[in-house]
């Protein structure tokens, strides 16, 4: 099987990359710094012998990293799936940030994953492979922070529903996971609600379901409890919860 | 901004003697180990098993360098290997030992870093055949803030590569190792030579100073100081050996939980040397599995649950050869004198030379450990071991004992200003800092 994972030199994604290798996983992986990515992929290598490929890319500045992943595949097999594990938050994403911020944000979160399916869509739907998006939590009720990131994430929400209502899962399959929090960068040192989860945990999760159906789901599941709850709170007492 | 994020986190040295609210850094991409501002103080952290305060103190950001622990080249035809620094030794003797090789100089503690392993210029089972962590490292890469990344070696600056084993992290944070590789014994048998004393321990270690396992265990009560006995793994027949065996899961946690109580009072030492001796102070031999050889403090979690929530301290000093037998006869008198609570007495041999602050040299190293080491008794004890190792020309280990007195490391060490120097010609302004560094002043 042959899989790309867009954002693997850290968290999920790193922990992506480590799971699918050690199922035997022919792999792309995508990331911004190349000292990472060597790092990743020599680990990998000889940790389960499986052939690594690296793209160095900036998503933040790269006008069609679709393109740039499309030619890198050319040398591989046939891609089986897709994972979109990428993604950038900020602490002072509370309408605090300029447009160039915001650019960047988008950039990352939404650009990217639409720019990359609408390129790879071709070869994914002659291998009737599998997309795997990853929104978040976040994005289930708008609050006062996280605007962009999980303005953006609700975005995703909306292709996934696109990419399913065009085409039927005999042709293409779509996974989207709603992510709470993870121990990753992104939560380290913040107080947090509720306790994050393994990135690896939730990657084996994932591995295991890349052959399944499309579907959405919640992961930690008890998140999905946690965002009905959200979803549902009455709006005097949500705007109240501003902290 | 990510990376750059501090986390609020109570650190505790692996002996509870130091504890501490630390601001903690978790980079998971090069790019990130310069988020810090060049002028924060900082110190890097692998495994944080170290028995003292060694990655970090009051004040210093901890770098913690877990993300950091990738394999990056393997060479089986020269026997080397290439690792980022926070990799685990437990993890690369594994991999390692499944393609035929090992690093033959580890700690006891699995979760050690390799980082760590070269900033405290560990010893093995048997530092006289294989000396210590530098002996076995061919080049390392440093990254200090606002430096960025150094590449040392031997030939290239060999003051910073000297400087930087048993350099506590001082010089620089360690990112990455190539590494020098031998070949395992393809199976290990342990053979058990009991002593009455320390004196005929040391006799036996010297003879046996050329076995893969070398080391010797001892009773340490007032009325069998010394006796025990002296294991010796020889390398044999793989049809009388156990597998190397164990995964990361068996691995001895990094932070052990402490039972409520202290099973390590009198009563409790009593009993485990009465059990051990009886177990193991008797003439014969055994297969022994590489692993447990390799690690044997997996195997170690209720001892060290034992000592409770008051903790407690390793004393390790090194005696040349010809001050041994009177040093172990005035251990042994001060001991009847001050009846101490020792939960565990070692012994080793050492053949190298000392450098800077290393753990080196040619004699026998004792390793104590002790309960409660606040208590005025076993205060006064440590204190005085000190007082007696001094006076038989000892060398400490400085970080294993948390609670050594700076002014007795000034009068063990006789080179300690020169190498005090050299730490601080590579940290000029003491940006790279730590609670060891601070009690010391290093």
């Amino acid at each position: 099987m042959t899989s790309l994972i867009v954002g693997a030199s850290s968290g999920l994604g790193r922990a992506l990359a480590q799971e699918l290798a050690g199922r035997g996983h022919e792999l792309l992986l995508v990331s911004s710094d190349a000292r990472d990515l060597d790092a990743i992929a020599a680990d990998l290598r000889l940790r389960h012998d499986v052939t690594v490929h690296v793209l160095a890319l900036d998503l933040a500045h790269e006008a069609d990293p679709g393109a740039r992943l499309a030619g890198a595949l050319d040398t591989m097999p046939a891609l089986d799936a897709l994972l979109l594990p990428v993604g950038l938050s900020r602490s002072d994403d509370d309408f605090g940030l300029d447009a160039a911020r915001i650019g960047q944000l988008l950039a990352i979160n939404l650009h990217a994953p639409l720019a990359i399916v609408q390129a790879l869509l071709p070869r994914l739907l002659a291998s009737r492979g599998v997309i795997v998006l990853f929104g978040s939590i976040a994005a289930v009720r708008g609050r006062g922070r996280n605007v962009v990131y999980a303005a953006a994430k609700r975005a995703l929400e909306s292709l996934h529903e696109s990419l399913r209502q065009r085409y039927p899962p005999q042709q293409l399959r779509v996974q989207l996971y709603r992510l709470g929090f993870l121990a990753t960068n992104l939560t380290h040192g913040v107080a947090l609600p509720a306790p994050a989860t393994e990135p690896a945990l939730v990657a084996r999760i994932v591995a295991a379901r890349l052959t399944r159906e499309s579907a959405r789901w919640y992961l930690p599941r008890r998140f999905g409890l946690i965002a009905l709850l959200v979803r549902w709170m009455p709006w005097p007492l949500y705007r109240r919860m501003r902290g | 901004m990510r990376g750059y994020a501090l986390a609020d986190v109570p650190l505790e040295s692996f002996d509870r003697q130091y504890r501490a609210r630390c601001r903690v850094q978790r980079p998971d991409r090069y790019r990130l180990l310069d988020a810090l501002p060049a002028d924060a103080p900082s110190i890097a952290r692998g495994g944080g098993v170290s028995y003292v305060g060694a990655s970090f103190g009051n004040g210093a950001i901890s770098q913690d360098l877990g993300a950091f622990d990738r394999l990056l080249a393997f060479d089986p035809q020269r026997g080397t290997l290439t690792v980022e620094a926070g990799a685990r030794i437990g993890d690369v003797q594994r991999f390692l030992l499944a393609r035929g090789w090992y690093l033959p100089v580890a700690p006891g503690h699995p979760r050690a870093s390799i980082g760590g392993c070269i900033a405290a210029d560990v010893h093995g089972k048997n530092p006289a055949r294989d000396g210590t962590f530098r002996a076995w490292v061919e080049a390392f890469e440093l990254h200090r803030a606002g430096e960025g990344f150094v590449q040392v070696d031997r030939a290239r600056d060999a003051g910073l590569f000297d400087a930087s084993f048993a350099g506590f992290g001082l010089t620089g944070s360690i990112t990455r190792a190539t590494l020098r590789l031998a070949r395992p014994p393809s199976a290990l048998v342990l053979r058990r030579v009991p002593v009455a004393d320390l004196a005929e321990a040391a006799r036996i270690l010297r003879e046996a100073a050329n076995a893969p396992v070398l080391y010797g265990w001892h009773d340490a009560r007032a009325a069998h100081f010394g006796r025990g006995v002296v294991r010796i793994g020889l390398a044999s027949d793989p049809v009388a050996s156990l597998p190397a065996g164990g995964d990361a899961g068996s691995d001895l946690p990094a932070s052990i939980r402490a039972l409520p109580f202290a099973l390590w009072n009198r009563l409790g030492i009593g009993a485990a040397n009465t059990w051990l001796a009886t177990r193991w102070c008797r003439a014969g031999q055994a297969p022994l599995p590489l692993s447990d050889a390799l690690f044997p403090l997996n195997r170690a979690r209720l001892y060290f649950a034992g000592y409770g929530q008051a903790g407690m301290v390793e004393a390790q000093w090194l005696v040349p050869h010809p001050r041994f037998e009177a040093f172990a006869h005035a251990l042994s008198e001060c001991v009847a004198r001050m009846r101490p609570r020792i939960a565990l007495l070692a012994s080793k041999l050492f053949a190298g030379t000392p450098d800077g602050f290393s753990f080196d040299g040619k004699g026998i190293a004792l390793a104590l450990q002790l309960p409660h080491p606040a208590s005025t008794a076993q205060r006064a004890f440590l204190e005085a071991l000190a007082e007696i190792a001094i006076a038989h020309d000892g060398r400490p280990n400085l970080i294993k004992e948390s609670t050594l007195d700076p002014h007795a490391v000034r009068r063990a060490l006789g080179g300690f200003e020169a190498a005090r120097m050299r730490l601080a010609h590579h940290n000029p302004a003491g940006r790279r800092t730590s609670e060891l560094a601070r009690r010391l002043a290093l």
